[in-house]
């Protein structure tokens, strides 16, 4: 089975983690329809080298992973904010 | 069939004519180019051709045809969808399908089984009478049916699904088919190439020419072609497609997993789907069982396969039917879904002009197959959104109008 | 006849075993069983949902707890208290569970024994970043030479690469459903504790007593497992 490595509880098969989407930032929310329809529907969605959400499901550990779309190669993952630790 | 089976054994060329024709250079320029060979894409040559008078048109396709998600899906039509816009759609659609194999004259092994959508939670029977009512106000033949008639016409079912989570009712929808996959493609394919139409396989599309938002041509791995119009039928390609074009837009690629089981006898006439298990399944005429589950969890741009599906589509499948424990699983496979935020397709016109798009069919697309054909020729060939798809553009995103099918779509959404 | 004031998430398939009961912190307990000595040896599985539990979460939740002079100093360690213990639970979360010693079955259910998890229960919240969480949890205990057998049918995790003196503590999934795990020794025995959501009780304490009672093991009472 696939494993995935969780910053606080180690490498685990990938059926304990839920996937939370790609990492973006909030626009200001008083930014107008259409940006906001832009930030909420529209996403980068080509194959590439993704920063995603990731949460381990028992222990509810949130935290980011760098994952290749095309060949599902999980490069890293890092609790956020903490890439270079 | 046994002589005809002999000739094949003695004959030193091919005894049969070829489905289609195989040219082997592309022209420089076409009225009308289409990316991808699959259903989708071929229904669009046909109708193109036999109904709008086009047949200068080329097929581009990257693999061979039906090679995508045409021949990877699992075969159910039907049409008792949840939304107004979905159900006069895919009626549509259904009603196509039926004459489909006169009309090509090769047979699509089309078969009426039923359909039966389990619920198995109060919420679900409440959803399930929700779609009946929409399903009749359209004069679609949807019901809501309780546990003692999914018995009667599958025996074989536990209902009590292990004491874990009993059948409280179904959506039965009679006219719930299956059919052959991979003849609809070759089907539209042949009518297409007879009418003038070029399919060109191993043909991948490596960029598309836009100038002052207007699509001039298409760069292949065989050469440049100049063109007006270009039709974007490519299912798990197509935001790779929308890259070379620069256009945003919200589908997101899953992979999404089927398998078969070894040949029974025949002892599966309706096709049983399950939204709370995570299943849905029927025989074919040759006896497999064929079965899928939800979408993979995660984003992937390819048709791998994983043993957590194998595994976790046999457990469930095995809540609902128990005496299947000793019958195994001999093939296991995956397509790239493009799925959208409201589970409905994005078709029709985009903000560049002879830029046409027919994607965001996601888990849903095979058995839109006919009418997504006729629709988009239409749209093609009159430079207007058909209109039985005017509520699936892609700028419904912008102005906040979703079309919210998730309830009906598929299952375990 | 008085209503229980709390009861086991596995109450009802518990009901089925026949036994001695008593009252633990309200809760009705299966604590002894005829077959228990027989089975405890091999493989016995008992329910301490009884016991007194509590949770506490937030980034000020660590300096919060050392005020009551309970700190574990890393992540998915656990730390034995003078009546019960304290499981730190990734980075920023505890689970407190008294010992059955501290509990005592002789006081009425109407009122709340003295225990490390009432006295945290009553605690002022109000400091930021500190929040209580509810612990509703179906807790087992497994014990016997059969455990790891159990747990390699059931879940994913490499239990042997652990090394038991450094307190560790597993937050994986078994049979689908998330768990909290300690493993630890007793006797020279495996002794391991569980905890999941009490909502998935049944099931999980079906599929696990099935598997147990086919390693030859079963159902053992709650101070059976507790005081051998």
């Amino acid at each position: 089975m696939k494993q995935m490595i969780c910053p606080i509880n180690g490498t685990r098969p990938i059926v304990e983690f839920t996937c939370g989407g790609d990492l973006q930032s909030m626009p200001d929310p008083h930014c107008g329809d259409t940006v906001w329809a832009d930030y909420i529907f529209n996403r980068n969605n080509a194959p590439t080298i993704k920063q995603e959400w990731w949460c381990h499901t028992p222990s509810n550990t949130w935290f980011i992973a760098k994952r290749n779309t095309l060949t599902d190669e999980v490069l890293c993952t890092y609790l956020y904010g903490q890439e270079d630790v | 069939m046994p002589l005809r089976l002999l000739k094949f054994g003695f004959s030193k060329t091919y005894p049969e004519p070829r489905m289609f024709r195989s040219p082997d250079r592309l022209k420089s320029s076409y009225d009308a180019v289409i990316i991808g060979g699959g259903g989708h894409g071929l229904a669009a040559a046909y109708y193109l051709s036999r109904d709008h008078g086009m047949n200068n048109i080329a097929v581009l396709e990257r693999g061979y045809i039906g090679s995508g998600n045409t021949g990877r899906n699992t075969t159910i039509i039907r049409s008792n969808y949840l939304t107004p816009e979905g159900v006069k759609f895919y009626d549509q659609s259904v009603q196509l399908w039926q004459d489909l194999s006169v009309d090509f004259d090769l047979n699509l092994f089309y078969s009426t089984r039923g359909h039966f959508t389990l619920a198995h939670t109060d919420a679900s029977v409440r959803t399930m009478r929700w779609r009946a009512e929409v399903n009749k106000h359209y004069g679609i033949d949807s019901e809501l049916v309780a546990p003692e008639d999914v018995k009667a016409a599958c025996p074989e079912m536990d209902l009590n699904c292990g004491g874990h989570t009993p059948v409280l009712g179904a959506l039965y929808h009679a006219p719930g088919s299956i059919a052959r996959h991979d003849a609809v493609a070759w089907g539209y394919g042949r009518g297409a190439d007879q009418r003038g139409v070029e399919i060109h396989q191993q043909t991948e599309v490596v960029g598309i020419q836009v100038e002052a938002d207007r699509v001039t041509g298409v760069a292949t791995s065989r050469g440049q072609i100049a063109t007006p119009r270009v039709l974007c039928a490519v299912a798990g390609f197509t935001p790779r497609l929308l890259q070379m074009v620069n256009l945003p837009s919200p589908i997101y690629v899953h992979p999404l997993q089927a398998m078969v089981s070894e040949p029974m006898k025949p002892w599966l006439d309706p096709i049983i789907v399950s939204g709370s298990l995570h299943v849905y399944v029927s025989q074919t005429a040759r006896g497999e069982l064929v079965m899928g589950a939800s979408l993979d969890p995660y984003e992937l741009h390819a048709s791998r396969s994983t043993l957590e599906f194998a595994e976790g589509l046999s457990a469930q499948m095995l809540e609902l039917f128990p005496f299947l424990s000793h019958v195994k699983i001999v093939r296991q496979w995956a397509g790239m879904a493009d799925m959208t935020p409201d589970f409905a397709p994005i078709m029709g016109k985009t903000p560049i002009a002879g830029f046409y798009l027919d994607a965001g069919w996601g888990t849903w697309g095979f058995k839109a197959t006919p009418v997504c054909g006729k629709t988009m020729a239409y749209t093609v060939a009159n430079d207007k959104n058909h209109e039985l798809i005017q509520d699936f553009s892609l700028d419904r995103f912008k102005r906040y109008e979703l079309v919210g099918e998730k309830g009906a779509a598929s299952v375990g959404h | 006849m008085s209503t229980p004031r709390r009861l086991s998430p596995i109450h009802e398939s518990l009901q089925q075993i026949e036994g001695t009961w008593s009252d633990i912190n309200g809760m009705p307990a299966l604590i002894h069983t005829s077959e228990d000595a027989r089975i405890a040896k091999t493989l016995g599985i008992a329910d301490l949902s009884s016991l007194g539990r509590f949770g506490v979460k937030g980034a000020g939740a660590a300096a919060w707890l050392a005020h009551y002079g309970i700190t574990v100093e890393q992540p998915n360690r656990w730390t034995r208290l003078a009546g019960g213990l304290a499981i730190r639970l990734g980075l920023s979360e505890y689970l407190i569970e008294d010992s059955l010693s501290n509990t005592s079955s002789n006081i009425p259910s109407n009122t709340l024994p003295n225990t490390m998890v009432s006295r945290l229960a009553a605690g002022n919240f109000d400091p930021d970043q500190v929040y209580p969480v509810l612990r509703q949890d179906l807790a087992l205990a497994l014990w016997g030479e059969q455990v790891p057998a159990l747990m390699l049918q059931t879940c994913n995790f490499n239990f042997r690469a652990l090394t038991l003196a450094e307190n560790p503590v597993v937050l994986t999934t078994m049979i689908g459903v998330a768990v909290t795990v300690l493993p630890s020794e007793r006797n020279g025995l495996p002794f391991y504790r569980i905890w999941c959501d009490g909502t998935f009780g049944n099931y999980f304490w079906h599929t696990l007593l099935a598997i147990a009672q086919e390693l030859g093991g079963g159902v053992i009472g709650t101070t059976s497992i507790l005081f051998p």
